[in-house]
């Protein structure tokens, strides 16, 4: 085993990791030593080819198909040098203050995240496209919201040169969107600071952690060569998301003295509906997330958001199979899609636990308020896609697997609370969140409102992971305003931190 | 024969015959699309643990001899319609074993078929990177 030493390790380089690395390029302008250690590759730029399954093997854990352990929700979270940044539609979205107040959290407020949120938001180019950038696929939901009197927005995206090729979630083929791989980290590596990509960490401590450097076959070299490592350090931030920044603290021992540690997990599980028009739209091309309407958050607790997705993805999340189901791919020109995420609540139950050989586990279950608001939220799309003029719509809990224009006022009966059955149709989830919950002492929670662990002197958490309850948005700039306030701590605290 | 290193062959032949099934547009494939699909699924499977691919192996014997009891035959040598029923049963079964290995089987074979880009064009899918005269031309 190689030994290194550091002045600071950060593990993993995605929105959290990638916001703190740059945070702290000052201090290694200024001479000291600071790595990132990233699990996944870095592509080359003709890497990101766009095809499906061969950029979800490259850039996803388990080609973004992770299971729970009831095996009812699949989940997608990016192995990358930028972490899910890669691989997410750039929809950049400010925390809503009434969920910063539900998180009640000491030193954490609304105001405080909504200005680091807004230097994010213009650091990332984030702004809303023009009208005349718009696809069909979203001027119909925005249309369909508007027939119905439903609040729709729209998402300011974080794009600079955006060439409309839809393919966001596989990578960006154009380099366009603004995440940590084109922001924050070639800034930070400007300054001196190191990233280490196909290094696993498997273990941290307050002065040191383990990494395996591997090659995964894909991506450009790791800088370090293979084999086994131990690098001291005196500040360590653990950025490895949701699942695995759980999962490195459970294993390296936390989960004894943090009864929280793993625990109160929430994924916004989401479905992806469809409704078919009678005529070809523009979806597969354009940027396919413009538009929200969060018109039933607080009251059935769901957002739904335009997406376009690609067609293993598509297949895979209609309901039934054979005939019908190939008819409906082979209208893939005309179908346009909505996606749903369901606000669940944070629950002691759902959590990260590891498995006999260490590997972390996600033991969650939706419960019956998350069934419900999957269940309003297809009645409520089937009603947004006839309003924007489709022929026939999809729903997976639909009595039959198309429901014809001519039954859309018969929406509620058609589509059944009772046929919401998990393990039959398709939920994802993209937005994992919790397991390192923030809040008041290591009874309740991991880590405080700087996202140091409780009872450490310097072992942070910056991801996703921090939040005490879902965001209720996409997550990604909340993540950054979390990641900014564990960095400035650090940079604060440098002096006795870091002592050499 | 199909050969796939995750899959026996007697499992990888009826994978194969399931997928039919569940996406017709499978029968029609070329050697070279078989081949594609096969090397797909192989790759998916390789990526998951021993006992997954174990229990994958066993639910493919379950449908396999499941239509013994009801229409007295397996599988294999059923008519189309009673293989999209007894399909059928294994997604809606109230068992949520048998419901979660069905759902798993037929991402499988949606992967293996969608996942190729030489089916895009019969769904006419066609990605490009520059995509803006796309949206124009709407």
């Amino acid at each position: 085993m190689r030994e290194l030493d550091y002045d600071v390790v950060i593990v993993g380089s995605g929105a959290g990791g990638g916001a703190v690395a740059k945070e702290l390029a000052p201090l290694a302008a200024a001479g000291k030593r600071i790595a990132v250690l990233e699990w996944g590759p870095k592509l080359a730029e003709d890497a990101y080819t766009g095809r499906e399954v061969e950029m979800a093997r490259q850039i996803f854990f388990d080609s973004g198909g992770v299971f729970t352990r009831d095996r009812t929700v699949t989940m997608a979270y990016g192995k990358a040098y930028g972490g899910s940044t890669v691989m997410y539609t750039g929809t950049s979205l400010t925390i809503p203050g009434e969920v910063v107040a539900g998180w009640d959290v000491p030193g954490i407020d609304y105001g405080d995240l909504q200005q680091r949120s807004a230097k994010y938001l213009d650091e990332n180019n984030a702004h809303k496209l023009d009208e005349s950038e718009l696809n069909d696929n979203n001027r119909l939901f925005r249309a369909g919201c508007l027939e119905l009197g439903y609040n729709v927005e729209q998402f300011p995206i974080n794009v600079k040169g955006c060439r409309s090729s839809s393919l966001c979630n596989m990578g960006c083929p154009n380099g366009a969107k603004q995440g940590t791989h084109r922001v924050q980290l070639p800034v930070a590596e400007a300054a001196g600071v190191e990233v280490i990509t196909n290094c696993r960490v498997t273990r941290v401590g307050e002065a040191s952690c383990d990494a395996v450097v591997a090659d995964p076959g894909f991506g450009l070299p790791s800088v370090w060569e293979p084999g086994e490592y131990r690098i001291k350090a005196g500040v360590i931030v653990v950025c490895g998301g949701a699942v695995n920044s759980s999962a490195l603290l459970l294993r390296s021992g936390y989960g004894d003295r943090l009864p929280a540690l793993g625990r109160y997990l929430t994924l916004h599980p989401a479905l992806i509906l469809v409704g078919e028009h009678p005529h070809e739209i523009s979806n597969f091309r354009g940027h396919p997330k413009s538009f929200y309407c969060d018109e039933f958050r607080e009251s059935e607790r769901f957002i739904l958001e335009t997406c376009m997705y690609f067609p293993f993805t598509t297949a895979k999340n209609l309901i039934g199979f054979g005939a019908e189901h190939s008819e409906l791919m082979r209208a893939f020109p005309r179908l346009q899609m909505i996606l749903v995420l369901a606000m669940d609540p944070a629950l002691a139950s759902n959590r990260v636990l590891l498995d006999g050989d260490g590997e972390a586990v996600i033991d969650y279950t939706m419960g019956p308020t998350v069934l419900d608001s999957l269940h309003r939220s297809m009645v409520t799309s089937a009603r947004i896609f006839f309003a924007a003029g489709a022929q026939r719509v999809h729903a997976p809990a639909g009595v039959s697997f198309f429901i014809d224009r001519k039954d859309a006022g018969r929406v509620e009966e058609m589509i059944p609370r009772a046929n919401v059955v998990p393990g039959k149709i398709s939920v994802t989830s993209a937005h994992l969140m919790g397991g390192c919950r923030m809040g008041r002492d290591a009874s309740d929670s991991v880590a405080d409102g700087w996202g140091r662990v409780h009872g450490a002197r310097a072992l942070y958490v910056a991801d996703s992971g921090l939040f005490p309850q879902s965001s209720e948005v996409n997550p990604y700039v909340t993540v950054m305003a979390l990641a900014d306030r564990v960095a400035e701590h650090i940079r604060d605290h440098a002096g006795e931190l870091l002592q050499s | 024969m199909p050969v796939m290193k995750f899959l026996s062959g007697g499992h990888a032949a009826f994978f194969m015959v399931v997928a039919e099934t569940i996406t017709p547009e499978v029968g029609s494939l070329d050697a070279g699309g078989r081949a594609r699909m096969e090397a797909i699924v192989d790759a998916a499977l390789e990526n998951r643990d021993a006992a997954t691919r174990k229990q994958f192996g066993t639910f493919l014997s379950v449908i396999r001899m499941a239509p013994l009891f009801r229409f007295g035959r397996s599988f294999d040598r059923l008519d189309a319609d009673r293989r999209t029923a007894v399909l059928r049963f294994f997604q809606d079964c109230p068992v949520a074993l048998l419901r979660k290995g069905f759902w798993g089987l037929k991402v499988l074979v949606f992967m293996g078929y969608y996942g190729q880009e030489e089916n895009w064009s019969a769904i006419g899918y066609a990605p490009d990177f520059d995509g803006r005269e796309g949206v124009r031309r709407a």
